[in-house]
């Protein structure tokens, strides 16, 4: 008989050392959550909900920093040659966060995700809300510091003009990524449509900053935006029928 | 009764992955069995609430899952294994399951007692703050298993849950079944039949999308008696079935 | 991995040490806790030991017993414990009130009865030579002379086994070895 046998034969028999061991267990494993989750949880009123927000990859330090380098980098070369370029690649940017935000393209734990109390719709809805808003912050930031740096001229209407087609590229990158389950299609796609966008704007007018410049666009971009939501809400019911 | 289900279809494009299925259980270890492509996953799915049916009623819980109220309280006492779960490589075994008890909207305060409790009952307490990544298979799928029961569900969907198992694990496995189906539904879809002889109350042999079989395991192996082939009685009673269905 | 190890491991953020060191101690803790405690209220102290043990293993020198270390946690926690909860937590109310001597915390003394307890088993079975004379020199208060007689032996060899118990009592009550003598 080893040690261990005599010590089990030692337990008083009324005494339930499992029961002391999961008390033990529950306290060290526990994860205490930081400021940040508990007051989005607050806010959310779903503890679930701020949890799965802020596990988003693209909100993850490392992914804003990146961010936020690659919008400096714009302001940078803003402020040097003149030609917006944080205007330029704010949405592109904004797309593929929005892209690694969500879904069956980047969640290996997708499928059970599907079943859970905290709907996969409310997290897409809350990380794209939140993914949107940061990268908003982050190229106005950018686009501030550019002006402030010293460009002239129509510096409002290019510091702002690129939230409406951020936003229509966003909800592009999220309908692409939801229909095909895929962040890459997403990302893909949006980066596409920017790129196509932008550089027919410049065929068109002579200027590469037309697409962000040109007010009769406004309302185009909203419409898609506003399809694309559309669609992205499709693509994440809970399939019935046939699909 | 917990699962009522009648008539329930699903088509995928052409494909009729469950033809016409009625069903109603209550508490117990009620076993899937059936050879793969049969539709067991695709019901499965319908039960977890993440497909709704192409035809027929579900009620589950006592509740109909097509609406959003009800299947969101379905869902927070539900639990489901998927046969193919992913995992967060990052994430330790109890930052796993307190994610998931998180996500079923468990009262916080009593998340970290369930997630010990339910990381020993799959015997995984010497590696609760091991990264996932550095578990093996059969490790992976126990913490999988431990999500599912970490909410005490009511409706317990495990799809093929001892896949990497040892046959030590498995025996384990067995008295945790017998244990949770006291007072919860336990549905294990398996085609491992020795899996289901030894902890099952009931058992359903789907072939084609159809029922063909629906009794106690003692019924299925009376099925076979002198008629199928296999090792074991409950094998032989799942092939003449089987063949009796098909022919 | 011997125990203090394990301590070593706790005190470097390893929670499965942590459980290997609840197996191997709990049992015999609880089993000396219990003399002292109801079954419910050792299972609450045991908790709060091991919780102690797990934020204070940086704390542990390995220059005696890890035994002894953990059940000075305990005795602690379980002091604590009865405090406030009251001396009506105490198992053995009635006999510390007849002993009427000790001034001072009934905590305390239910404890030192435990620690007591412990060591006195450390000296060996009941009829053990050194138990007989420990229960009939101590516990009974007889004369030396008397002790001799009951015992068939020299008054000599019962001096010289007295002092051998006090000595080993002494030395396990310092080194507050776990009943059965492992370690």
């Amino acid at each position: 008989m080893n040690a261990a046998e005599a010590n089990r034969d030692v337990t008083p028999a009324d005494v339930d050392l499992s029961r002391v061991w999961l008390g033990v267990a529950a306290r060290v494993w526990a994860r205490q959550p930081g400021r940040l989750e508990r007051l989005a949880g607050r806010l959310l009123r779903s503890p679930g909900l701020a949890r799965a927000l802020l596990t988003t990859p693209s909100l993850l330090l490392g992914w804003v920093i990146a961010t936020a380098a690659v919008l400096a980098a714009g302001a940078a070369a803003t402020s040097w040659t003149g030609t917006p370029w944080v205007a330029l690649i704010a949405p592109a940017v904004a797309g593929t966060g929005i892209a690694y935000a969500y879904g069956p393209g980047i969640d290996p734990a997708w499928e059970l995700s599907c079943s859970m109390a905290v709907s996969d719709r409310m997290v897409l809805l809350v990380r794209a809300l939140a993914v949107f808003s940061l990268n908003a912050v982050l190229g106005l930031a950018a686009s501030a510091a550019a002006v402030a740096a010293g460009i002239s001229g129509s510096a409002a209407s290019v510091t702002f003009g690129w939230l409406v087609p951020m936003t229509a590229v966003c909800a592009l990158t999220l309908a692409a990524a939801t229909v095909a389950r895929s962040a890459m299609v997403g990302v893909a796609a949006g980066l596409a449509a920017w790129t196509i966008t932008v550089l027919a704007g410049q065929s068109a007018s002579g200027r590469f900053t037309a697409v962000v410049t040109d007010s009769a666009l406004i309302l185009p971009y909203l419409a898609c935006a506003a399809a694309c939501t559309a669609i992205a809400w499709y693509a994440t019911r809970t399939p019935k029928g046939t699909t | 009764m917990n699962v009522e289900i009648a008539g329930v279809t699903r088509r995928f494009g052409r494909n009729l992955a469950v033809a016409g299925v009625d069903l109603e259980t209550g508490p117990g270890v009620f076993g899937l069995l059936g050879p793969n492509g049969a539709g067991k996953t695709t019901l499965l799915r319908m039960l977890a609430t993440v497909i709704g049916p192409s035809a027929g009623t579900l009620r589950l819980l006592g509740r109909d899952p097509a609406s959003y109220g009800p299947r969101r309280e379905i869902r927070r006492r539900l639990g489901y294994l998927p046969q193919s779960l992913g995992y967060y490589p990052g994430f330790t075994v109890a930052e796993f399951v307190e994610y998931f008890a998180l996500l079923k909207e468990m009262p916080p305060a009593g998340v970290s007692a369930a997630v010990a409790t339910a990381v020993e009952r799959v015997d995984l307490g010497g590696k609760a703050r091991a990264k996932l990544r550095t578990l093996s298979g059969g490790m992976l799928r126990r913490v999988g298993i431990a999500q599912a029961i970490v909410n005490e569900p009511e409706l317990l969907l495990l799809d093929e849950p001892t896949a990497g198992l040892d046959p030590e694990q498995r025996v384990a496995f067995r008295t945790l079944l017998r244990d949770l189906g006291q007072r919860a539904t336990v549905i294990v879809s398996t085609h491992l039949v020795e899996d289901v002889g030894a902890a099952c109350t009931e058992v359903a042999l789907m072939d084609a999308g159809k029922i063909v079989f629906h009794g106690t395991p003692a019924e299925l192996t009376a099925r076979g008696e002198g008629r199928g082939t296999g090792d074991a009685p409950l094998e032989r009673g799942y092939s003449a079935v089987l063949a009796q269905a098909r022919s | 991995m011997d125990d203090a190890e394990l301590i070593a491991a706790v005190a470097g953020g390893d929670d499965a040490a942590l459980r290997e060191l609840f197996g191997r101690h709990a049992p015999w803790l609880a089993a000396r806790l219990r003399s002292v405690l109801s079954a419910t209220d050792v299972e609450d102290v045991l908790q709060e030991t091991f919780l102690a043990v797990w934020r204070g293993a940086r704390g542990y020198r390995p220059d005696g017993p890890a035994a002894g270390w953990i059940w000075g946690i305990a005795r602690r926690q379980a002091a604590l414990f009865l405090r406030r909860r009251g001396p009506a937590a105490l198992v053995l109310p009635a006999v510390i009130a007849a002993d009427g001597q000790h001034a001072g915390d009934p905590a305390d003394a239910a404890l030192s009865r435990a620690d007591l307890a412990g060591a006195v088993a450390a000296l060996g079975p009941e009829d053990s030579p050194d138990r007989r004379v420990w229960q009939l020199m101590y516990v009974e208060d007889r004369p030396v002379a008397e002790v001799a007689d009951l015992m068939g032996i020299p008054e000599g060899t019962v001096k010289s086994r007295a002092h051998r118990a006090r000595r080993r009592l002494r030395a396990a009550l310092r080194g507050l070895e776990p009943e059965g003598g492992t370690r």
